[in-house]
This record gives structure tokens, C-alpha cells and sequence, in this order.
């Protein structure tokens, strides 16, 4: 095997399209959201990952998109598609089922569990903000066998407790008493897994035994102290294992000249 | 039964009546009845109660004008062009309009209940969020859920044990039977039978679950050419209510094969809808300020039209500017 052109020259953003990237197994069944997450599928399947396989939530069953697709309804999704279906099909007939093996989505909130909040501000009965509402983050999230959060971290956004629990993490409230419990409880023989990884543009996190989540990897350029210090919560950095691997010269001309030659997300 | 009606987009408007609960076809900024919305607007719709899938501009237009009442959905958003369904927000936020959240899936199976004569539809997706904490069941709280508009369901869902093969807990949806399915579609035969391009989203879903569907079609086709390929087709004309035809109907959201998302547009209004203000000076220029489709065409010009127009073999436009580079 010839050694990595490993290269300084990316963008902090370049870098959460890489981390995201090797995430993906090859042959993986991806169901992945608008932006970053289309970037990392995408990038993933020209270089490291061919068999990987894309799901987009409107319906669009392994796509072939040649040129990038700006959000999941769009016609680009479809083009050489082995199925243009709608939303039954992607949430029942591949989701539910059980064929997705790696999700990939965002969030505004996280918390140490892995719980999601894209729903509101403060209390739901009257929030002081909106923000855009679940879509299929947290059905997606619910039973995929693993999932990647993309996030910006900030010390505002990885907190103690998210206001709304919009997308499930590893422990979690179980109705009608709200007691917070397991998530293999809740789900029973429905559960599949959760998520595995977050990745900020400071770091790769991942989860314990216990669903608590603590930092993996250090991005090039941070500490873990300074991560721990962008988190509300008492973020465990004792199993930190270094720096998160630089990208390479390969990956970073795929993203630029291949993936988003048109700077659709890539500035 | 029978044959749609062919009627005229003020006519169309016409049968909505306030407080109507209504669903669409499309998926965020794509195949959106955007002309019908518009004309809704001009004729001051109110009180509408909107059920469903991942909302868009559309969501936004009916939102700034003041005419939603209930809003049950999972989000509202112009993908790219704009992140926020600003509209909706601000009137979550001063409570102004009931805002019942359930999960993207979940939509879809209260969808599908309806759709297939279901009283609900089963599913363990989204179980653990706080869509399911009692504590938000809006329409409850708002004492919406004693049976006295047969459109809202006496529970937001149930829980049951699976009994057949034991399981474990799993969620029951109610079904969703909207009064309209208001639909965009590609094409229209000139019997009914409706198909559209590429990705379905859920609009076989929405004509099946609601009592009355109104189709804006981009052409009216004949029938026989519809029937070569009767594995490409959506519905049946017998479903259909009403239809209108409407070249560019869906602009500025997108139309596969047709024409693409005009993403200037959108951010155009986007900026307008996070200020009551903009929205109204917005509305007078592309909604009041025309009195018809057609003069909304003319007023957007042919050069910006054909900008959009879609490439035959791909389905979308390549002549768009869509990045930086």
C-alpha cells in the first residue's frame, strides 16, 4: 500500500466531509440528509467506499447523481436511481425494515446521550424560537443501525439537557411517565442500534457503554481542553486517542473537482 | 365518481372554504401548487388547518398571509435557499397558530391510514422523543380533541403491546383524511388519470386520503398515451375532483422534466417572510400585484423562465448558476 499524501491545505469544513466520510463502510446503506451528510456519502463512494449505497428521504433509492443534488427532493437525486419512489418506500419499505446500516444527519442541540433537538427553543408550549422541526431526522435515527451526527460545536449547542428531545440518542424518555430509560427499552426487538459518532469541526466523538459520549479524536490546530470547553456538559476526554486523521491531497481534489465542482456547499 | 371537472384556477380556489383541513403533493421546494396557493391567497382564505409532509414555500406563502390556524407537520424550511420556515415560526412563537409536531414518518403513516381506509397505521419509528411527551399534545391542550371536528382524532396516538409477535411496545397513527388533496402534477390525461415524473414523494398518499382533490396539472395529455404505460401512473381519473391546467404551475418550486427550483425566488422570499412587513410588500408585488397566473408569467419573464426549463434527457436545468464556482 502506498503512504497517504496526507495535506494542511483543507478547510475546516473539507475536513468534517472527510471525517464523515470514513465513517462509511463499503457495501453500508446510507440514508443520508441535505448537505455535509451528501458530501460525505458522496465522497465516500468515489474514493473509499464504491459499493456504498445512498437513500434519500424523498425517494430516491441508490441514485447516481453526476451532478450534486442541493436537497433531497431534487431531480438530480434520481438520475440513474435503481427506484424513484416517495416517502412509504423510504421509510417503511427501506427504513423500517431494516435494510439502512449508517445514517447521516445534523442537529442544532446534542446532548452527553446522543439526543437531538431540532424542534424549538425553550419550553415547547411556548418556545422562544423555532427551528425547522424533526423532518425524518429522528425516524431515520430510530433505525438505522448506526448513526453520525455532523454538528458545529459550540458550548450552546452540546448541552446537559437538549430543551426537546427531537431525535433519539441512547437514553430516553419513556411515555407516558417520562422516566428516562435505555433506548433497547423503549425499542424492544425494533431496537437496531444509535448513534455511533458525532463529528463537530473540532473533533470525532463517540459513545460508551454506557451511551455517554466522550471525544475520540482531536481535530489538527485544537486540544481536547478546548473542546471539552466548547461543551456544557462534563465531556470525558480521558479516552481521547489523538488527532483526527489530516485528509488527504486524493480526498480533497474528489470534493473540489468531483463531488462540488459547482461550490454548492464547499465556499 | 366519473371524470374530473375541468375548472379555472379562480374556481378552484373557490371551493376551499376557511378552516378546511388540506394536504399537497411535492416535498419542500419541489411540485408545489404553488399557483393554487397564491390564488387562495388573493381570495383571503382563513383559518386553514394544513396536515402534512415536510412543508415549503407554499407553507410560508399561507403562513405570512395569516391563513393557517393548525398547522400539524414535522418541518417547514426552503432547503437550501432558505433555512427557516420563518412564517410559521413566528407564529408558533407568538402563538397565533396551533403547531402539532409528529415525526416525518409518523406523517406518513397517519397519511397512509387515511389512504388505505385505515383508522390508524402502525410504527416504531421516532419512539422516546418528545413528539410523544403528553405535555405537547397542542390540540389536546387547546381542548381540540373531544370529537367535535371529525378531521382532529380524539388522541394525538396510542401505544399498543404487540400481541402477535411479541414485540414489544409499537405506535399507532391516526389516520389522516384531509377535506382536499391539493395537487401539482406532471401530467393530466384528459380523463383523469394523473403521473408524475421521478420521485413520488407521497402524493399517490395525499389523493387517497382526502375526500376531494383538486390536480394543477403542467399539461393535460390524452388519456390513451397515459394508458401505453399504466405502471408509470400515480391515480386514477376517477379519484380526481377537479382539475386545472396550468404550464408553470408549481414556480418557483420545481418541477422534474419541467423546470427547476428557482432558488433566487425563493431566497427572495425568504428574506421577505422574516418580517410581517417585507412579507406584505412581497405579496403586493407577486401575489395582489397580479390578478392572474399568466400575468405572474409575464411579470417573471421568458428569459428567467427558460433559464429554469429543464433539460429533456436529465430533468433538470443546466443553465442555472448554482454555486460559487
Amino acid at each position: 500500500m502506498t503512504a497517504k499524501n496526507y495535506t494542511k491545505d483543507y478547510k475546516p469544513i473539507d475536513l468534517l466531509a472527510v471525517a464523515a466520510a470514513r465513517e462509511v463502510n463499503d457495501g453500508d446503506i446510507v440514508f443520508a440528509g441535505t448537505g455535509l451528510p451528501m458530501l460525505a456519502i458522496m465522497l465516500a463512494q468515489v474514493s473509499s467506499s464504491p459499493n456504498a449505497v445512498c437513500i434519500y428521504e424523498a425517494g430516491s433509492i441508490d441514485g447516481r447523481p453526476i451532478d450534486l443534488p442541493t436537497s433531497v427532493g431534487d431531480s438530480r437525486c434520481a438520475y440513474q436511481a435503481s427506484i424513484a419512489a416517495g416517502l412509504t418506500e423510504t421509510f417503511y419499505g427501506q427504513l423500517h425494515c431494516g435494510y439502512v446500516d449508517l445514517a447521516f444527519l445534523g442537529g442544532a442541540e446534542i446532548d452527553k446521550y446522543g439526543n437531538v433537538n431540532t424542534t424549538v427553543v425553550g419550553d415547547y408550549a411556548s418556545p422562544t424560537k423555532r427551528f425547522t422541526g424533526s423532518g425524518g431526522n429522528p425516524d431515520i435515527n430510530s433505525m438505522a443501525r448506526r448513526t453520525v451526527f455532523i454538528m458545529v460545536q459550540e458550548k450552546r449547542r452540546f448541552k446537559e439537557n437538549v430543551d426537546y428531545i427531537t431525535s433519539p440518542g441512547w437514553i430516553l424518555p419513556k411515555w407516558p411517565s417520562g422516566e428516562m430509560v435505555p433506548k433497547q427499552e423503549i425499542y424492544g426487538k425494533f431496537f437496531t442500534g444509535g448513534p455511533s459518532a458525532v463529528i463537530t469541526n473540532m473533533g470525532v466523538f463517540r459513545f460508551d457503554e454506557n451511551g455517554e459520549m466522550y471525544l475520540d479524536t482531536v481535530h489538527p490546530g485544537f486540544t481536547a481542553e478546548q473542546v471539552k470547553d466548547n461543551c456544557s456538559f462534563d465531556l470525558n476526554i480521558s479516552r481521547c486517542k489523538g488527532e483526527t486523521e489530516l485528509p488527504t491531497e486524493e480526498e480533497i481534489e474528489l470534493l473540489y473537482n468531483r463531488v462540488d465542482p459547482e461550490g454548492i456547499f464547499l465556499p | 365518481m366519473g371524470k374530473p371537472q375541468k375548472i379555472s384556477l379562480k374556481e378552484a380556489a373557490a371551493l376551499i372554504n376557511d378552516g378546511d383541513l388540506l394536504t399537497f403533493s411535492g416535498f419542500t421546494i419541489w411540485r408545489r401548487p404553488m399557483a393554487l396557493v397564491y390564488e387562495m391567497v388573493r381570495q383571503q382564505k382563513k383559518n386553514l388547518h394544513l396536515f402534512e409532509v415536510n412543508g415549503g414555500t407554499h407553507t410560508e406563502v399561507l403562513a405570512g398571509a395569516g391563513a393557517i390556524k393548525i398547522w400539524e407537520s414535522c418541518w417547514v424550511g426552503h432547503e437550501l435557499y432558505g433555512k427557516l420556515g420563518e412564517g410559521v415560526a413566528r407564529a408558533q412563537v407568538e402563538g397565533s397558530i396551533i403547531v402539532e409536531d409528529y415525526s416525518h414518518a409518523q406523517v406518513v403513516a397517519r397519511l397512509l391510514a387515511g389512504a388505505y381506509g385505515l383508522p390508524f397505521f402502525p410504527t416504531a419509528l421516532s419512539m422516546g422523543t418528545d413528539i410523544l411527551n403528553p405535555k405537547f399534545d397542542m390540540l389536546g391542550k387547546a381542548g381540540m380533541r373531544d370529537g367535535s371536528n371529525p378531521k382532529i382524532p380524539l388522541k394525538k396516538y396510542d401505544v399498543i403491546k404487540d400481541s402477535l409477535y411479541d414485540k414489544g411496545d409499537i405506535l399507532l397513527m391516526p389516520a389522516a383524511n384531509p377535506n382536499w388533496a391539493l395537487i401539482y402534477a406532471s401530467q393530466v390525461g384528459d380523463e383523469g388519470t394523473v403521473r408524475v415524473f421521478s420521485q413520488c414523494y407521497v402524493d399517490s398518499e395525499a389523493i387517497k386520503a382526502a375526500d376531494k382533490v383538486i390536480v394543477i396539472a403542467e399539461e393535460i395529455v390524452p388519456d390513451s398515451y397515459l394508458r401505453q404505460e399504466p405502471e408509470k401512473n400515480l391515480a386514477a381519473g376517477y379519484a380526481i375532483d377537479y382539475v386545472v391546467e396550468l404550464p408553470w404551475g408549481a414556480h418557483p418550486t420545481g418541477s422534474q422534466f419541467f423546470y427547476d427550483v428557482d432558488a433566487d425566488f425563493i431566497r427572495e422570499f425568504y428574506q421577505a417572510s422574516k418580517s410581517q412587513d417585507a412579507y406584505a410588500k412581497w405579496a403586493d408585488k407577486w401575489i395582489f400585484g397580479v390578478d392572474s397566473h399568466e400575468e405572474y408569467l409575464e411579470k417573471l419573464g421568458i428569459n428567467r423562465l427558460e433559464n429554469l426549463r429543464a433539460n429533456s434527457v436529465l430533468g433538470y436545468s443546466t443553465s442555472i448558476k448554482r454555486g460559487t464556482r
